[in-house]
């Protein structure tokens, strides 16, 4: 019996005499996965459509560039940019000349070299690619494709996805609507297509994707822990890079077994969507996935495919009732980008919010606006999130099931989770005196 | 514990079982904070760690005290 067992059975059932309501509702967690495949704690209740809903009549695709990066220049006008470009710039100067940890040279070439993985692919370009990169079809080996059961195949490829890096994996029916409708000035078209292709005007996914791999990548918890520094942006910097080696070696896998596969980490879609229509997580204050074992500590990708896979559903934690009593990631935002409202609306803050669906929508175009005053970046409201946890002792499973079941609990453990540190800046000189496991992140965590 | 004719006696004073399951409480409070102390350190979180000692020391000296002041009270009552 792990940690988490004598948890569910030992304490979980004291739990009953205490809560009376904590024992109920555990979920079908069962239904499609096998015993091997990552399931959630069994304070996780599964649903069938995802908790803030979707306005039908409005939801539509989005262009992408209309998305934050795009919108600056609207947002802030062109001079105002340039001013912030070169305040951005006299301060990385002034902080290399102070030695300031964690915006050192040596800190700042960690938080680039990160990026390596990441710049080997695009949106069908080079690790991304659409078609295979150099895995052997079964034709090429003369054999026949792959067969299962979409369950066999589901619980294969979560095995694939965990080997390749995934923490959490998650399937879902393809939302056309989640995919962008324009991709780098190109329409992106769904067409019965045999393999998905690129044209002068068009990216063409084939009609037979219909099932979307939705995949968390941990990031590591101790550099987050140090925004706004350039150690924390090493932390998401590494968290892309192992996105990109996840998704093109998940996408050469699917190849290898004779199915169409298309890779994608922020590109070609709205991973968090996706994301949450496959049962990874819910959304949350920051209007981003907050995955019930890591918290916002994850970053985000998926692979587009034509094998029929068993679906996962949507997942109800407890979130949003923890949020609109949490406000840590607002509280902590230094730009103000972040929405204090009690409740999630349909109401957009600008062009870069994709309107149609409930949320706590953000003010990004700040966001990032900071990222450069910062001179960094910034990872604020991840570090501070309380669902972020190293998961080495049991009272954050604790806390976190009883808050999923009983959400008048929740101010409280907000407050005492403040009391107790968490959540609060640690040193980055501290960080590189720390021994770290690899790429930062503890793989056994939320997993024993 | 006394040593008569080559044995070792123990002697457990007769408690109400209301007793017996505040010990048994008390002892898993303890193992509680004790877990979340080692966990705190090991999750490099400096206040958490400090403050589950600060509650286990606290809990085990109240605990602790409670106990002897019962024994002194019980071998007063006994002379
Ligand atoms: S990254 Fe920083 S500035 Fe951006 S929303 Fe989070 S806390 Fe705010
Ligand atoms: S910090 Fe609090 S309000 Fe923000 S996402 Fe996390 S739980 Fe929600």
């Amino acid at each position: 019996m792990n940690r988490r067992d004598f948890f569910k059975y030992g304490l979980g059932s004291a739990g009953v005499v205490v809560g009376g309501s904590i024992a109920g509702g555990t979920g079908d967690m069962d239904s499609v996965s096998q015993k091997s495949d990552f399931q959630h704690p069994w304070w996780v209740k599964q649903i069938k459509t995802p908790k803030l809903g979707i306005d039908e009549q409005i939801y539509s695709r989005f262009e992408a560039r209309k998305n934050v990066f795009g919108s600056m220049v609207k947002y802030y006008g062109m001079e105002n940019l340039r001013e912030l470009n070169k305040r951005s710039r006299e301060k990385t100067r002034k902080y290399y000349k102070e030695q300031k940890p964690g915006y050192r040279l040596e800190d700042r070439a960690l938080a680039d070299a990160a990026w390596v993985i990441s710049r080997q692919g695009g949106l069908n370009r080079g690790t991304r690619s659409w078609t295979a990169n150099f895995v052997r079809t079964p034709e090429e080996r003369g054999v026949d494709k792959y067969r299962a059961s979409p369950t066999e195949a589901a619980h294969l490829i979560k095995t694939a996805a965990r080997y390749f890096g995934a923490a959490t994996t998650g399937v879902a029916k393809l939302d056309p609507r989640h995919i962008h409708s324009k991709e780098r000035g190109k329409t992106v078209s769904f067409e019965t297509a045999d393999e998905p292709y690129e044209n002068d005007t068009n990216l063409v996914i084939p009609q037979k994707c219909q099932y979307a791999i939705a995949m968390t990548v941990l990031m590591p918890i101790d550099n987050i822990a140090c925004s706004p520094t350039a150690i924390s942006s090493a932390g998401s910097s590494i968290g892309y890079s192992r996105c990109e080696f996840l998704v093109a070696g998940l996408a050469e896998f699917i190849r290898g077994l004779g199915y169409t596969a298309i890779p994608s980490v922020n590109d070609l879609g709205s991973s968090v969507a996706i994301a949450v229509d496959a049962g990874l997580g819910e959304l949350g204050r920051t209007n981003r996935l907050i995955s019930p074992e890591f918290g916002p500590m994850v970053r985000l990708c998926k692979v587009l495919t034509d094998l029929p896979l068993a679906l996962d559903k949507p997942i109800d934690f407890g979130l949003m009732e923890f949020c609109k009593v949490c406000r840590r990631c607002a509280e902590s935002c230094p730009s103000g980008c972040i929405s204090y409202e009690d409740e999630p609306s349909f109401k957009v803050k600008g062009e870069w919010n994709n309107p149609g669906h409930k949320a706590w929508f953000e003010d990004s175009p700040k966001c990032l606006a900071y990222w450069q005053e910062s001179t960094s970046g910034c990872s604020n409201c991840i570090a501070v999130c309380p669902w972020t946890k190293k998961d080495k002792t049991m009272i954050h499973d604790m806390v976190k099931a009883a808050s999923a079941k009983i959400p008048a609990l929740d101010a409280f453990f907000n407050s005492m989770d403040k009391s107790f540190g968490y959540g609060r800046q640690k040193s980055a000189e501290k960080w590189w005196n720390t021994n770290h496991f690899e790429y930062g992140i503890d793989t056994t965590q939320g997993k024993e | 514990m006394k040593d008569t004719n080559g044995y070792w006696t123990f002697k457990i004073r007769k408690k109400p079982l209301y007793i017996w399951i505040l010990r048994l409480a008390w002892v898993l409070w303890l193992v509680f904070w004790a877990e979340v102390a080692l966990g705190s350190k090991a999750e490099l979180e400096t206040r958490a760690f400090f403050i589950s000692l600060s509650v286990l020391f606290v809990s085990l000296f109240v605990g602790l005290m409670w106990w002897w002041i019962g024994l002194n009270k019980h071998k007063k009552q006994s002379k």
